[in-house]
């Protein structure tokens, strides 16, 4: 497999359209870089969330499995590896401590699905820019 | 605060969300644009039917 299969998606998973960009796909990256990120700061100035992955200590294996759904809605878990598709945002959040999400807000729920959204797009984003690196698209 | 309408805010999603998946579905110029309509159609009229339908649920 060449190098660049396994290096454009990464980029691209963690910068919205970096992968592409590296590809001298100039006018896709631009595109899905202001798109997703744009998205991205409107969810964060909605108040949206940026959930974390949070799971208890377990102590026996059984609490492996059974922490997942505790203390935290189960969904949230979805929520995460959404969110977890912007990678550099999803990092810088966790470092930085913003996107702890604003519940008093009336936009708080769109914000986090804004949020949620450009993730999902995103690992769509740099699975093409993987499916150009292979050839098997232009 | 941004986007107190939920109309707008979906909106503003819908057309983001076509966009993306335009460019990422459809080479050509006439189809993305065709595709990206489609799309974005879709999620607005999709939303705004459904939001209907919640409506005969009411209490």
């Amino acid at each position: 497999m060449k190098t660049k299969a396994v290096v454009a998606p990464l980029l691209g998973w963690l910068v919205p359209g970096l992968g592409h960009f590296v590809q001298k796909k100039y006018l896709r990256g631009i595109i899905f870089f202001v798109s997703i990120s744009a998205m991205t700061a409107m969810g964060l100035a909605m108040g949206g969330k940026i959930y974390p992955f949070y799971i208890e200590k377990p102590e026996t294996i059984l609490q492996v499995f059974t922490n997942l759904f505790k203390k935290e809605n189960p969904l949230t878990l979805l929520a995460f590896f959404a969110d977890l598709g912007n990678l550099l945002v999803y990092l810088a959040s966790r470092v930085l401590h913003f996107g702890q999400g604003a519940l008093e807000r009336m936009t708080f729920e769109f914000g986090t699905a804004y949020i949620a959204g450009a993730g999902l797009l995103n690992y769509l984003v740099a699975l093409d820019a993987h499916d150009i690196a292979v050839g098997k698209k232009k | 605060m941004i986007f107190e309408s939920h109309l707008l805010s979906m909106v503003v999603y819908a057309f983001l969300t076509a966009l993306v998946l335009a460019f990422i579905r459809r080479r050509e110029r006439k189809a993305r644009l065709r595709y990206g309509l489609f799309v974005f159609l879709i999620m607005v009229g999709g939303a705004l039917l459904f939001g209907w339908f919640m409506y005969l649920f009411t209490l």
